[in-house]
């Protein structure tokens, strides 16, 4: 490629990047909030990912329902399913080593995944609207609707998220379990309940992304695994527990796996990942650094 | 907890398995095909239409085969079987084989494999030595073809393949191994051929390929090709078979305006390059997959957006050829195989039912079914089939049957476009860009 043909593509890469760094950024989010609050590495985060998509493509397919309007029940009924697995099932061995929640939460992934591939097989789907693919133009960029309000509805809902951590009660009872959880208990905040709800806003999150994933990549019963991966590399990337590292994270791998598709296609998995070892050695506490609950 | 996290691992392990399974791919095509049965002067009596009695049969041919009836693939092998079965069957019913004056009734003897390449090997193995069948049929897919070819070789028997179509399989001098598919590298020219006879104007393609072996072979071949037609290939990559967006990749397509899109990887690939092609603008006079149109969920999933796309197939029940076989034309295939298990004949089938005939033509020429002679025959077999023409190279693979070419055409029906001699419809060309569609 000549420079001026790489020059010439840049705007649109810009964007592309844009629009992809917001979608992961939502997954991430949530994957962060877990990671942070309750010290999990949460696997099954992909698998709320996957069934919120089979949930929007069902509500389209079956009731006709636009997949944006699915985002807002998608968000409420993981909520309360992250919540009974979190209070029901992980809270069992929350105080065991970080490997034993790992574990679980990789057989709650199988579990998950499996029951998916029963239910509703291994064929690719996807929701393809009215609206699929249209845009417009800003110059020679194309800048497609869908793409574009999910970057608005992923950076709209981590602000909502913000203000949640750092406005309301429960917000702040969440933070604090994160900074001290003995001195939390002492000022009366419960625990358990504590984290079941963050685990619900983590599985909410990640079914709010799941809708927009759903619109624009296709669903399958195993495509929650890749979103783990890429969650996990933009929480270590942008700083672990922290809005706005998550954010920021999202967009830098979003960014990075653009730029790397159009330079050297063949490496932009490995590339993307190689952003993992780099900040690892350089910056291992993320790039925004210190995360709120520390 | 040893135990616990041993459990899990091993379930693991079983779903990385169960993830890593290729998706069932199936070609239904189009079920409204008039094609009309056609008797051509050119068409012989089909072998043995001299019926003796059944009693009369002066032995049995029994063809060894292992089948993977269980695990990742059980359903296309289960086409390969239906395939395997219904050959035989019509073969016998029209009085068997001939070999020399005699006729002889046809016999399959199989193992189920369970899709796993180690144990399809065995399976040869034990078909040989132990069950002493004549003559070997494939297993399905490429991994357990590859590894069964390899035991028909060490015991000199014949194996005709139907369900591997990746080249090395015929890349390691072996004298045994003959496949009656079109080799990856074929996949995406019958596309190309077609657009340059539409529009001797054409110039550059492009090309999209996901990074495995099969994968990088088709898009090889359709490189090739294209420059030996004058065509410049303008863009040339490959992306991670794991990546979950092409947009980087279509990007740089676009601002290169090629004529012909080409995509060589998966379903999920392929819906992802139309679905972000438009999300961008990027258009092409004409689109081509080696995988996903030929599957139902390409439809499905793309809805109007899957119009004007075209996918290189092994064969269609729509192809109008005529043969020199028992079954004759796809038509008449299409016929006795729904009778026989009421549902339409994948391709898989198809070509497994091929792999028999092909055998009946060789035995016939040789005058006999002793291995070496049934092999040296079919080394110089040329017969045109109901599947198309059989006839191997060198090496023992079918590099002589054109891919069909199939388009989701704007009447949301899939139509069998090319070879243009043997196509049931006219391809619509070019494809409009996406914003007058």
């Amino acid at each position: 490629m000549t420079l001026d043909q790489f020059l010439s593509i840049v705007p649109q890469s810009i964007v592309n990047g844009l629009m992809l760094g917001g979608t992961l950024s939502l997954v991430a989010l949530g994957f962060s909030i877990v990671w942070g609050i309750l010290n999990i590495i949460n696997l099954a985060h992909g698998a709320f990912v996957m069934l919120s998509a089979y949930f929007a493509y069902f509500m389209f397919t079956g009731f006709g329902i636009d997949p944006f309007l699915s985002i807002a029940p998608a968000m409420l009924i993981f909520f309360v399913f992250g919540y009974v697995i979190q209070r029901y099932i992980i809270n069992n061995v929350i105080r065991a080593p970080l490997l034993v929640t790992f574990l679980l939460t990789f057989g709650l992934e199988i579990i998950f995944v499996n029951v998916a591939l029963n239910r509703f097989g291994g064929d690719y789907r996807s929701i393809t609207t009215a609206y699929s693919g249209i845009g417009f133009f800003i110059g020679d960029v194309r800048v497609p609707y869908i793409k574009l309000a999910a970057l608005l509805i992923s950076l709209l809902i981590a602000g909502a998220l913000h203000l949640f951590l750092s406005r309301t009660r429960t917000g702040n009872a969440i933070r604090a379990v994160g900074m001290d959880i003995d001195a939390a208990k002492l000022c009366g905040v419960k625990i358990g309940q504590t984290y079941a709800i963050t685990y619900g806003i983590g599985a909410a999150l990640a079914a709010a992304a799941g809708v927009l994933i759903g619109m624009s990549f296709t669903i399958t019963p195993d495509m929650g695994g890749a979103f783990n991966l890429r969650s996990f590399v933009i929480v270590v990337l942008g700083g672990l527990g922290s809005v706005p590292g998550a954010v920021l994270g999202g967009l830098i791998f979003g960014m990075v796996d653009v730029f790397a598709g159009v330079l050297v296609p063949g490496l932009k998995d490995a590339i993307a990942f190689a952003m993992l070892v780099l900040v690892l050695i350089v910056r291992p506490q993320g790039i925004l650094g210190k995360a709120f609950y520390k | 907890m040893r135990t616990r996290i041993s459990v899990l691992m091993l379930l693991a392990i079983a779903v990385l398995m169960v993830s890593c399974a290729p998706p069932a791919a199936t070609n239904v095509a189009p079920t409204q095909a008039p094609a009309a049965q056609v008797t051509s002067a050119a068409t012989k009596a089909p072998a043995g239409a001299t019926v003796p009695a059944a009693q009369n049969f002066a032995g049995t041919i029994t063809f060894g085969a292992p089948v993977s009836l269980t695990g990742a693939t059980n359903n296309e092998g289960k086409y390969t079987k239906d395939g395997y079965d219904l050959a035989v069957e019509v073969i016998n019913n029209a009085g068997g084989v001939k070999v020399g004056d005699k006729f002889y009734k046809l016999a399959l003897k199989f193992y189920d494999d369970e899709s796993n390449a180690d144990t399809s090997a065995k399976l040869t193995e034990k078909l040989i030595t132990e069950d002493k069948v004549n003559l070997l049929l494939g297993p399905y897919g490429s991994g357990p073809t590859l590894n069964a070819t390899v035991i028909a070789e060490k015991y000199k028997v014949p194996m005709v393949e139907a369900n591997g179509a990746a080249e090395n399989i015929f890349n390691r001098g072996f004298k045994y191994s003959f496949g009656i598919l079109s080799p990856g590298k074929n996949y995406l020219r019958g596309v190309l051929e077609m657009a340059i006879s539409l529009d001797p104007n054409i110039k550059n393609v492009a090309i999209l390929a996901a990074n495995d072996n099969f994968s990088l072979e088709v898009a090889d071949g359709a490189k090739q090709y294209a420059e030996s037609k004058g065509l410049k290939v303008v863009y040339n990559e490959k992306y991670p078979p794991t990546t979950k967006d092409i947009s980087s990749l279509l990007t740089v397509v676009k601002g290169l305006s090629p004529d012909v899109i080409l995509g060589s990887g998966h379903l999920q690939d392929a819906l992802l390059v139309v679905k972000q092609s438009k999300d961008l603008n990027v258009n092409a006079k004409a689109w081509g997959f080696s995988v996903g149109p030929a599957t139902p969920e390409f439809r499905d999933s793309l809805k109007k957006d899957a119009d004007y796309i075209f996918g290189g197939a092994q064969w269609t029940v729509a192809l109008k050829y005529n043969g020199n076989d028992v079954f004759k034309t796809p038509d008449n295939y299409t016929k006795l195989f729904m009778a026989k298990y009421s549902y339409e004949p994948p391709y898989q089938s198809a070509e497994s039912s091929a792999a028999v005939i092909t055998y009946q033509k060789a035995i016939e020429a040789a005058g006999s079914f002793d291995p070496d002679k049934v092999r040296d025959a079919l080394a110089k077999l040329d017969f045109v089939s109901f599947y198309g023409q059989i006839k191997f190279d060198e090496r023992g693979i079918n590099t002589f049957k054109p891919m069909a070419v199939e388009q989701l055409q704007t009447d949301g029906k899939k139509h069998t476009v090319w070879p243009a001699d043997v196509a049931e419809a006219k391809p619509q060309y070019p494809a409009p860009t996406w914003d007058k569609r």
